[in-house]
Formats: C-alpha cells, structure tokens, sequence
C-alpha cells in the first residue's frame, strides 16, 4: 500500500515535437482508485508506463511511497500491471501465467498455487481453467487472467491499462463494477487508463483528465461534472456532451437565438475584466428545460433520437447555426419539424475564455 | 496463444469456399491444377519409376549390351557395400552436426540482429551474403583462397595462435567441408528465428520485465518456448536442403581424401560418372529415397504442428 | 541502456568476420596472380582488372545458358505454379492436402538418387547436352517451392475482397486477373526470385547432363580451375561475377527471402 506521486514529470520522444507528458503533477493517495482520462495521444498511457518503469522520464520524477523510483527498474518498483491486449504468456497455462512473477521472487511452490487458487476464487475463475493455455479462454477469461496475474502479486500499486477496451459492451459493464468493487475490497492503491469517460466517472475516487500531454483538471467525478475548470474538461466529461458555442457579449449577458441570455454577475464581471467582447456559452443537454411556449429560447426540432427513458433533441435555434442537443422526457418527445422553447437558468450555465478556454468565474 | 504463434509459422488452412457438389464445378476446381500437377508427375516420377527399373537390372555404361535383368543382386550389393554404409554414416554426420550448429549459430545471430543499434540494416546484410554466394564459388573460395596450405587466408589468420600451414583439406576435410555448410547456412536459420523474435508480441516481454524477470529468466521462460515451432522449421528445412549438399564435397575434396567426405549425393554420383553403373546406381538411389521416406514420415510427424495438415487453429 | 552499445559491437564483429570470406574472394579478384599465392597473403597490391578481362572473355556462352534456364524456368514456375496455387488455396480441390504434400514430397525426395537414369532418359531422348533438359528440371525443382509461396499469398487476400468482386460479376479469370494477381504480385516477385537463386546457383544438374552445348555459369567456375599453374585470382574473379546477380537480388529482396526459404510458412 503506498501513495503515488509524480513531481514535474515530462516524457518527449522526438527532439523539436511537444512533450508526449509535459510537466505532470499528480497526487494519488494511498489506497486510493485514480482514473487517468483523455482521448488518444493526452498523454495518459505514457504516463502509466512512466510509472510502471517502461518509459523513461525525460524531466521531473515520479514518487512511490515517498520513494523516489524514478531510476528504478519495473521488477523493483513492487507494482503490478494490467495490460490492454492482457499480455499472457501463451506458452504457459493460466496457473503458470498467475503464477510466474511469485516464481520469479522464488516464492516456494505450495505458497504460489495457494495464492494462485485465492486469486482465481476472487475473481470467479473456474478452476479447471487454471491447467489451459490462454488460447483456450474466451476474451473475459483472459481478462479475468490478467487481472489474476496482477491481484496475485499483492503490489503496493495496481497499474492498468485500459483493460476493457476489448471486451464488448455489455461484459464490459459487468466487468467495470466487478474491477470497482474489487479494488474497493484489497485496498490497494489503483491507477487506471481509459479513454471511455463513463468508465472514468463510475469507477474513480478522483478522476485526472489529461489532453495534449497536460493535466487539464483532477478531482472527484461530482466536481468534474458540475464544476469543469475549463473548456475542454466541459466538453469532454457527461454524455451527451455539453453544449458549447460561442456568442457575442451583450449587456448583462449573451446573444443566443435573437435574445439576451442573462448570465450570472461574477460571469460577466470577469468577461468584461478580461476585456472580451465574446465567450464561449455551456449549457448540458439536461439543462436545456423544455417549456411549453414559455422558454426564452426558441427553436426548431431537427432530429429526434428516443432512448426510452429520455430523449434526445436535436434543435436548431433560432438564428443559429449550430444545433444544440437538448434532453426531454421519453414518453411525449415533441416531433421533428416542431418549434419549441426552452428555459435556462443562469446559474446552470458555464462560460469560458474563447481564447485560453479557462472557466470564466467558476 | 501458442497456436497463434504457430500459426504464423503453419501452412495456413485453406479458404473453404463451398460452391455445390456439382461435377462441372468439381472440373472446374481441378482444371487449374492439372498443368502442374500432370507436368509435376511426370518430370519427377517417371525418372523414379526408371530408376526403380534400372535397379533391377545390370547395366554398365562402358560395357556393350545394354541392360538386362539381375533381379536382387544391384541391392544386395547396395547393402553389402561397406563404401554404401559409410557414404551413409558421412552424410548423417554432415547433415546433423552442420544443421547443429548452424541453429545454434542463427539463434545467437538472431538474438544480436534483434536488438536496435546503429547500422543493424547493414551487419544484417552482411550476415545473409554467405547464403547467397553460389555454392560452386563459395566451395571454391573457400578450397583456395580461405585454405590453401600455403596462401591460405585462414592460416595467415591463425598464425599468432601457433598454427603453421595446416593443409585443413587433408588432415581436417570433413571439418573443413561441414565448415563451409555451416557458413552458407547460418543465414537461413538466422533469418528463420529472427522472424520468431520479431513476431513475439512486445507486450508479453513488457509483462515479463514488470513481472520481474532478468533478461535471462525471460529467454528460457518466454522466448525459447515462442521460438520453438521456428526452430523446429529451421532444422527440419535445412536437414531437407543440407542431406543433398553436393557442390562442397565434389569441389573442395572430391569426396577424400579417400572417401572420409564421400556423402550420398557424391557417391551416387561417383557410381555413375566413375564406375558407370546405372544399375547400381539406381538402386543406392531407391535406397536412398526408402531411407529419406522413412525419416521424412518420422521428422514430419514430430513436427507434424509445424505443417499444420490436420485441421485449423 | 548501456549495454545496447556493447551488443552492437559484437554485432559488427560478428557480421565482419562472417562477412570477411567473402571480402577476401572479392579482394583476391582484383589482384594480378602472383599477388595471389604469396605467403603471407597480401593485403595491400596494385589491383588490376586482367582477371576480370579474361572471365568475361570466356564467360559469355555460359553465363548466356545460366540466363536462358533461370529465365525460362522461372517463368514456366509461374505459368504453372499460379493456377496450381489457385487450386489448392482460393478454390480448393476437394483432396487439397493430398495435392500439397504430393508437391512437398517431390521435393524432399533427393533428385541425386535418380542421376544415373535421369541421363539415360535425356541420352536416349536427345536431350542431352541440351538447354532445354536444365529447363524441364529446373522447373520440377522450383515448382512445389513456388506453389507453396503463391499459396501463401493467395490465402492472405481478404475473403470479402473476393466476394465483392463475385458480386460484381466477375468470373473466375477475371477473379484472377483484376483482384489476385495485383494483390499478390509482390509475393510473385519474391517467389521469382527464390527460383531465380535456386536456379542460377545449381550445379548438380548441369554437371551431369551437360557438357558444352548448355554448359551453366557454375561450370565455368569449375573450369576456372586448371590441372596446373596459379588460379587463385582468376578463380576469385570468376567466383566474384558468378556470385555477383544472386547477391544483389538477395541483397534486395531481403524480406522475400525468409518467406521463400521456409516455404511461405513464415510471413
């Protein structure tokens, strides 16, 4: 068990290209599940690898259980790791593959099988699966394997690797509260890479949203979601993503769809300070109250997408070039083609520096 | 996953497309393969059919009267023929230990061209030219330039660790001809193995290392076991190409001195163009191919995974 | 890593000393002979082409049938070994396996064995000394290689590829030359050029049923080498000329090499 710490950490591959990880600072806490977000090429596998000791640091450190390892080579960093395509020894079987990192530490015989047989049982891994090769297992058995070789090691840091990406949807699910619930059980210290931001939101403790290499914002899933601390967290975290468009100042607020939208003072205090004349406006979809002709905002349903419980409008407002989405009830959605309007409340709504993307008072 | 590594190395199975068990579609199947199959057959079997005749026959090139009927006699000699046995013994020794150590040589290569450094494109180059050179000339070259007694390169290099103008083809001509087996194929089981090493996924050598194991821990645990089903193709080709080596002993020893580099190829050889006995030529040579049967059948269903006849993955 | 720099050293060490035999013979080739059988053997000598000169005087008849078989065989390889390949791949034969190891097992069985009647047959069918006896065999030599490699290549061409193009209407030649061989015409090349250095580099054959009139590049090599007198650097000439076109393919063709050598087993 131990906490985590990367300190100025920065990985560049090519000489004159931007740092693949540029200046991380990250505290995970011990015994705690951090999830590392973002999507393809923000950085945050380099850094998992960085911390497993499978890339080198070309800035700053990275700290495990206030042990500077940044020189240390994998095997003593007492970590174990979850890869994406699960990496099993497809010599060996199952057993041997649980099994062969406590061979390596010349753990004796009857103590590996036994742990080899706790972690199976943990995992809910038939025994007789345990003497196959991993040729033989479907795709989530091989997962579970993985995960098995990992749990059996007892490290003080688990690593893993996007480890869901290639199991289909619904496993998946199953498989995310099973890992969640897993973690919660052992205690031990977890950082976990996905590009999935639903995985992110249900499974982190505290989730770390990465981007061009930077960490753009870390916290709880709750303050990810309700308070983005700039454009990209905005956009990137809930699903359906957030509205985002950008629109002229106006006094006291914004011009969206032929009125003035009224925005909370701190907003447009810190607008005006900035000396902008435009920001970008976000509204979440379920923000967006649909009002029976009495909604500020007024609009023309362009598409429908019915989920059942909810729905999914797709309304082009008035004036407007872009759509924005818009959640409604599921029973009686209004019909493409409809004019409609909506409701917002100022304090719902976010506003960001068009230029830097910062939150604009948040 | 051992079966996907071996499959990388298997006859892959064939794409089944069924089409209706109809007779103009089956002629259809068969059309395209009867060129190379017909011309197949009859360039390769009739001479072994000849062959198979010829062996039970007594004919003497040199002597008038043509062929006629001995019955058994032609492999009664085969088989009482000390010159036959050795011929045999020679070739199994040439074969074994130059495919031995040719593996061994190529997973060693192998290992070295696997790992990146500057200029690897270019030692790889050099590593495979040994293959390329005409067996001819390379049996030659080495015959002269490399082991000549008295201006031979070898003893010249050899000189500051007190060897003194061996005549290598005299006193060492077996060593030296499976030495020149050895160089020309190294190449090839390097080649092979290689591409083993470069085919085991680099994830499973990154689990390893976080897993803990040494460099050394993780060859014999990991890549000797990947690398298996490669070796195996490599001995198994290279016995297959390295049994009928000829060039080397008919131009560097001329199969002596005596017959101490006499192998099969060459005493068949020797049998027609020396002793001019297409009788008794023929019938070493259904030997030689019963023999080669024999231990194909046996090779091939040791290592049957390599070829991968029955069914798929 | 510090030990990658200590690695590739050896590396470079092994890959010259393996590489130096073939030096020297290219060495040797330029040295006039009584620079050549000298003790200690010279490194250092004014070079001359006279070798050179008097091998491609004498070679031309040869090195002319070395190219005519290895063409000629190669190309019948491929007319031959093409439809073959489709058979036993794309739309198999029913008895598939049966046909490939018939191939396989021509191979393995040592033509050697049938040298004696093999020049009979060509003795009484005329054929003897003859271009076209090296051709014939030539091809029967290459021809299970080949078919297995095609093989190999036709088997990689994506199934929907091919039901695409059935679905546009196309019939089985035209299968074959609009959607196959473009696909597969660099596994063509690689294949043709196992051939070609099987069939250039053979001596064997061409020893034992021809004399002059179809003699081959291998023996003139051996010609290279009289009864008597110096021939050192005349014979590393020849070996360097004769050598020269199998390693520059090779040289090129790298990649194609190791699918060729085992058979189209190893990608």
């Amino acid at each position: 068990m131990a906490d985590v710490n990367y300190i100025q950490a920065t990985r560049v591959y090519a000489k004159d290209a931007p740092p693949a990880v540029d200046a991380l600072d990250l505290d995970i806490k011990d015994g705690e599940f951090m999830v590392l977000v973002g999507p393809s090429g923000s950085g945050k596998t380099t850094a998992l690898r960085m911390l497993a000791g499978l890339e080198p640091l070309d800035g700053g450190r990275v700290e495990i259980g206030d042990k500077d390892v940044t020189f240390v080579s994998p095997k003593d960093r007492d970590i174990a790791m979850v890869f994406q395509n699960y990496a099993l020894y497809p010599s060996k079987t199952v057993a041997e593959n649980m099994a062969f990192a406590l061979k390596m530490q010349k753990v004796p015989k009857e103590e590996r099988d036994r742990r080899v047989r706790e972690a199976a049982r943990l995992l809910d891994l038939d025994e007789k699966l345990l003497d196959r090769k991993p040729k033989a297992l479907s795709g989530g058995q091989r997962q579970r394997v993985a995960m098995g070789r990992a749990i059996v090691r007892e490290p003080r840091v688990f690593l893993m690797d996007e480890p869901l990406s290639n199991l289909d949807a619904k496993l998946r699910v199953q498989t995310r509260s099973q890992i969640a619930e897993l973690q919660r059980r052992l205690g031990i210290t977890t950082v976990y890479v996905t590009h999935d931001q639903v995985e992110a939101m249900t499974m982190g403790n505290r989730v770390a949203v990465l981007a061009g290499g930077k960490l753009q914002q870390c916290d709880t899933p709750r303050q990810l979601y309700d308070n983005p601390v700039n454009q990209f967290v905005a956009g990137f975290i809930g699903s359906p993503a957030m509205n985002l468009q950008t629109v002229p100042l106006a006094d006291g607020g914004v011009r969206l769809a032929g009125i003035v939208l009224p925005l909370p003072n701190a907003v447009t205090t810190a607008a005006s300070r900035a000396g902008l004349s435009e920001l970008v406006l976000g509204i979440r979809p379920e923000h967006m109250h649909l009002a029976d002709g009495t909604g500020e905002l007024t609009g023309e349903v362009v598409l429908v997408e019915d989920l059942g419980a909810d729905a999914l409008l797709h309304v082009r407002l008035a004036g407007e070039s872009n759509q924005v989405v818009a959640r409604a009830e599921g029973r009686t959605p209004p019909a493409p083609g409809q004019q409609v309007t909506f409701h917002v409340r100022p304090e719902d709504t976010f506003a960001f520096n068009p230029g830097t993307g910062a939150r604009l008072a948040g | 996953m051992a079966v996907t590594d071996a499959s990388a190395v298997a006859a892959p199975e064939t794409r089944v497309r069924p089409r209706g068990a109809s007779r103009k579609d089956a002629w259809q199947r068969r059309l395209p393969l009867l060129p190379a199959l017909i011309y197949t057959i009859v360039v390769t079997q009739i001479p072994f059919l000849v062959t198979l005749w010829y062996s039970f026959q007594n004919y003497f090139f040199d002597t008038p009267g043509g062929a006629h009927w001995t019955g058994l006699s032609n492999y009664k000699q085969v088989f009482s023929s000390a010159a036959f046995r050795s011929a045999l013994l020679r070739t199994v020794e040439m074969t074994v230990s130059a495919v031995l150590v040719a593996m061994v040589l190529g997973v060693v290569f192998a290992l070295l061209l696997d790992r990146k450094f500057i200029g690897r494109g270019v030692v790889r180059t050099l590593i495979i030219t040994p293959f390329l050179i005409m067996p001819a000339a390379a049996a030659l070259l080495w015959a002269g330039p490399m082991l000549d007694p008295n201006f031979g390169l070898l003893n010249y290099l050899l000189q500051p660790f007190g060897v003194h103008h061996v005549a290598w083809l005299s006193t060492h001509a077996l060593g030296s001809v499976i030495v020149v087996m050895i160089w020309q194929w190294t190449p090839f089981m390097t080649l092979i193995v290689l591409a083993g090493l470069q085919s085991q996924p680099s994830d499973t050598l990154e689990a390893a290392k976080v897993d803990g194991a040494g460099a050394l821990a993780t060859f014999r645990e990991l890549t000797l076991p990947h690398l298996r089903p490669y070796i195996e193709l490599g001995i198994l080709l290279g016995s297959v190409y390295l049994v009928n080596v000829f060039d080397a002993v008919r131009l560097m020893t001329d199969g002596g001195p005596g017959t101490t580099t006499t192998n099969l190829p060459f005493y068949l050889y020797e049998q027609v163009n020396n002793a001019f006995d297409v009788g008794g030529a023929a019938a070493a040579g259904v030997v030689t191919v019963i023999l080669t049967i024999i231990v194909a059948t046996f090779a091939l269903r040791l290592f049957a995974r390599v070829f991968q006849f029955e069914g798929a993955n | 890593m510090s030990g990658t720099i200590g690695w590739g050293v050896v590396a470079w060490v092994v890959g010259i000393a393996f590489f130096l035999p073939v030096l020297w013979m290219v060495l040797t080739a330029f040295k006039p002979e009584s620079a050549a059988e000298t003790w200690p053997p010279k490194f250092t000598f004014s070079p001359t082409l006279a070798e050179f000169r008097l091998v491609f005087s004498g070679w031309g008849p040869y090195v002319t049938h070395s190219a005519i078989a290895t063409v000629a065989s190669t190309a019948l390889v491929l007319v031959l070994g093409v439809p073959a390949a489709y058979a036993l791949s794309v739309h198999p034969v029913k008895r598939w396996r049966d046909g490939l190891f018939f191939f396989i097992s021509t191979k393995m069985l040592p033509i050697v064995a049938a040298i004696g009647p093999l020049y009979v047959i060509a003795l009484k069918a005329h054929l003897l000394d003859s271009i076209w006896v090296l051709i014939i065999l030539y091809t029967a030599m290459n021809l299970p290689l080949a078919i297995w490699m095609i093989r190999s290549f036709m088997l990689e061409v994506p199934g929907e590829m091919l039901e695409a193009a059935e679905l546009d209407g196309a019939g089985r030649t035209r299968e074959m030359t609009e959607v196959i061989l473009p696909v597969i015409s660099p596994g063509l090349i690689s294949t043709a050029l196992i051939c070609v250095i099987f069939a250039w580099n053979e001596l064997f054959l061409a020893l034992n049923l021809t004399v002059t009139n179809a003699a081959t590049l291998p023996m003139f090599l051996i010609s290279s080498v009289p009864q008597e007198g110096l021939y050192i650097a005349h014979l590393s000439a020849a070996a360097t000329v004769a050598s020269v076109p199998v390693v520059l393919v090779g040289w090129i063709a790298q990649r194609s090499l190791v699918r060729g050598l085992s058979m189209g087993a190893i990608k």
